[in-house]
């Protein structure tokens, strides 16, 4: 065990912090912030991708010959360390960085992750992903979206739901059924779908914070092509468990936890401020308990992702205790985000339209996004059933 | 970066966790102490009280992260916690020792012929250490300490006293003119918490560790213990998980083993989540404290409180997965609620420890922008 860095990753550290110092906007998390609209928030985001790309700091562990750095799991988390010192913006292109790429790189040809993994790190291609349907949530093997082999093109037709940023995306990576009379696990395939495609359609999903990140996506003889296959036909279910695998993953807890950590930070700075009595907020003894612990969780989560890191680079692999990390962000996030309405009190309920709210009413509307944790990426009761029975060997 | 441990860092935990099972009276549904000397000779004979002596004291060297497995260990075997705070006393001595301290101590220790157990807790008190009333004055002590685990079966007291305005340790005999041991009658008496009284016992000036100089002595003990706790009720955590999976495993009801309903495996799934979330925290606890790092005592605290929420959550979920039987005195699992709640309640609960986080969080938030203007 030793958290100490090499001279070489130090030199990696000091890089980044660098670029991003000269990179982001001048007062970036004190006096600017990003746009409150949520179109012009996600632009944002996807403007701050490709910057980050123009320096060569997306998909930096991926191989270089595809546009990567080639950079190790440790210095995987020096960058995520260096994006939460930063305050850094968050990603629009996640699903295309940490779970299309990845799931190429394992499975895709050489030819598919020529064509696609470049323009996953430099952003101009946003990804969403097509798993869930209105019938298969978490069971998610039940999935109906039917791809029929005609040629050289497979005919979509079907319906996905919960597809994060389907309106910003150009392409898609799909479960979809090629063998119906097949067991319902051995008949799914992974295909990639570009938005494009005459007889795809979108209908943004309005959320409970009032959002339309998500959508319903629609499928009517989409055209694809069969070279748009990933793996072997009917092979898709143990292709999407890899994609799972790093959906619920340490890269992505890692990335999270650097915006949970800036909350906290805000969190911890505006109790320290805002008056209270004869003092602050923060004198009274729960609120510091409170805080500790929520300080304490939002550590615990990186070092569980960095404890999965240090299992694969002494040679283990990606398997089901991505469950256990997904299910701890999860529910710690959520316990943060709560106690911080508690924390704030009345002042903590007013949102970015009234003149006095709190930080921008930040912490409300994290309040109401943070429910969405525990349900996607696998709904916390489909992870503690993969942990208790791959993990734990419990009975089915 | 290396988040692991080591192949004789792993074999040194399971040894010591295998050793301990031979002695079946710590953990047996009877509250005894009869195996505990046993158990220390045969921990002394593997050598585990020399690990963290030093190699030039005819020590093997080790640092507090080669032990944390071990130290898991102790914590999950129910071991006598006078195991614990001896090698809290040794690291102790390792730090700040003067050179008489370290010849005359490090060779008994070593063996585990001297068995230390640490006097901090006092009525009325809280855990701050400015704060406590046992002084020093006049090389008198005087004063009135409680829950020290082990004092009866202890050769030396390290006391947490004032001296001269300052928080300092003083190495005590147990067997000094003035000094009174009575165990007290608690919820876990095999942890065989005692009443010390000081009564005028004389402190030599080389009983001071490090000759007194300075607070720092205290300061580290508190991060010291703290981490070290945090192995042992991580380690009663994950005994806790393993033992309610093994019974969810084979106890069947409705004509199935009762693991396949969602309502215990999810239970068990959320123990084996917070047993994770414990260790990351526990071993990173560890390592700050054998580095002495600038975030040595953020993290103690931070493992301290959160290992035994853990602990707590875990004994609890067991004795209810287990049912009725959770309950029986011979299942004893009580074992492990009860020595959970005194090592709790030991060097600052987890409230205590979760403000200090804070408070550590806050200073180093100031330190960080102070930083970044001077650098603008």
């Amino acid at each position: 065990m030793d958290f100490n860095y090499t001279p070489e990753e130090n030199a990696f550290r000091m890089d980044l912090r660098k670029w991003l110092a000269d990179a982001l906007p001048k007062g970036w998390g004190e006096t600017v912030f990003e746009p409150e609209e949520e179109e012009a928030r996600y632009l944002f985001r996807r403007d701050w991708d490709r910057k980050l790309a123009s320096g060569g700091w997306t998909g930096i562990n991926w191989p270089v010959e595809y546009g990567g750095r080639g950079a190790t799991l440790v210095e995987r988390a020096i960058f995520a360390e260096e994006m939460a010192r930063a305050r850094a913006p968050e990603s629009l292109n996640i699903i295309g960085q940490n779970l299309a790429g990845p799931t190429i790189l394992h499975f895709g040809t050489e030819a598919q992750k020529k064509r696609f993994l470049p323009k996953i790190i430099s952003s101009e291609e946003i990804w969403a992903q097509g798993f869930s349907e209105p019938n298969a949530g978490s069971d998610l093997a039940s999935v109906r979206t039917r791809a029929e082999r005609k040629g050289d093109k497979f005919i979509v037709n079907g319906q996905k739901i919960w597809t994060s940023f389907a309106q910003y995306s150009q392409w898609c990576f799909a479960l979809v059924r090629t063998d119906p009379d097949a067991p319902k696990h051995k008949g799914i395939s992974f295909l990639l779908i570009d938005m494009n495609s005459p007889g795809v359609s979108i209908r943004p999903l309005r959320q409970i914070s009032g959002e339309s990140e998500f959508n319903e996506t629609f499928f009517d003889d989409v055209e694809v092509p069969a070279e748009n296959l990933v793996g072997d036909l009917n092979d898709g279910w143990r292709i999407a468990m890899t994609t799972l695998a790093y959906e619920r993953g340490p890269e992505d807890c890692l990335a999270r936890q650097i915006r949970f950590k800036r909350e906290l930070d805000s969190l911890i700075d505006v109790a320290g401020a805002m008056p209270m009595d004869d003092g602050v907020v923060s004198d009274d003894p729960g609120v510091q308990e409170d805080l500790g612990r929520a300080i304490v969780e939002i550590d615990a989560m990186r070092l569980v992702a960095l404890r999965s890191f240090s299992r694969f680079l002494n040679g283990e692999e990606r398997g089901p205790d991505a469950s256990i990390i997904k299910l701890y962000w999860s529910h710690a996030a959520q316990r943060m985000n709560e106690k911080a309405i508690d924390i704030l009190g009345a002042p903590g309920l007013l949102t970015g339209e009234d003149p006095e709210a709190v930080a921008r009413g930040s912490f409300g509307m994290s309040y109401l996004q943070s429910k969405a944790f525990t349900i996607y990426s696998g709904s916390s009761e489909i992870q503690r059933n993969i942990i208790g029975e791959r993990l734990l060997g419990l009975p089915r | 970066m290396n988040f692991a441990f080591n192949e004789e860092q792993r074999s040194l935990g399971e040894t010591v966790g295998q050793l301990l099972s031979d002695f079946p009276a710590l953990t047996a549904p009877d509250l005894s102490r009869e195996q505990d000397d046993d158990a220390w000779n045969a921990l002394a004979e593997l050598g585990l009280f020399s690990l963290l002596v030093p190699e030039e004291n005819d020590g093997v060297g080790l640092s507090l992260v080669d032990v944390a497995l071990s130290v898991e260990a102790l914590g999950a075997g129910l071991a006598s916690p006078l195991v614990a705070s001896t090698l809290i006393a040794t690291e102790l001595v390792k730090r700040f020792g003067t050179d008489a301290q370290k010849d005359a101590l490090f060779g008994p220790l070593a063996t585990g012929e001297l068995k230390v157990a640490i006097a901090y807790t006092e009525r009325g008190k809280g855990t701050d250490p400015e704060k406590l009333a046992c002084a020093i004055s006049g090389g008198c002590l005087s004063g009135t300490k409680i829950a020290v685990a082990g004092a009866d079966a202890a050769d030396r007291l390290l006391v947490v006293a004032r001296n001269n305005d300052q928080a300092s340790l003083a190495f005590v005999e147990t067997g000094a003119a003035g000094v009174t041991v009575r165990q007290q009658d608690d919820l876990d008496p095999s942890a065989a918490l005692c009443e010390v009284a000081f009564d005028g016992v004389e402190i030599a000036a080389d009983a001071l560790l490090g000759g007194g100089a300075s607070d720092a002595p205290v300061n580290a003990l508190l991060d010291l213990a703290a981490t070290v706790y945090s192995g042992l009720t991580i380690g009663i955590a994950n005994r806790m998980l393993e033992t309610t999976v093994e019974y969810a495993k084979t106890r069947e009801q409705f004509g199935k083993a009762i693991g396949s309903f969602q309502s215990i495996k999810h239970r068990c799934a959320d123990m084996a989540v917070l047993v994770e979330a414990g260790r990351a925290t526990s071993y990173f606890a560890f390592w700050n404290c054998a580095e002495d790092s600038a975030e040595r005592a953020q993290t103690a605290s931070a493992a301290k409180a959160y290992c035994a929420d853990i602990a707590r959550d875990a004994c609890n979920e067991a004795i209810q997965i287990h049912g009725g039987m959770g309950f029986t005195w011979e299942m004893a699992l009580h074992r492990y609620l009860r020595r959970a709640k005194v090592l709790e309640s030991a060097f600052g609960n987890p409230a205590w420890h979760y403000r200090r986080v804070h408070a550590e969080a806050v200073a180093g938030r100031e330190a960080d922008a102070t930083a970044c203007r001077d650098a603008a």
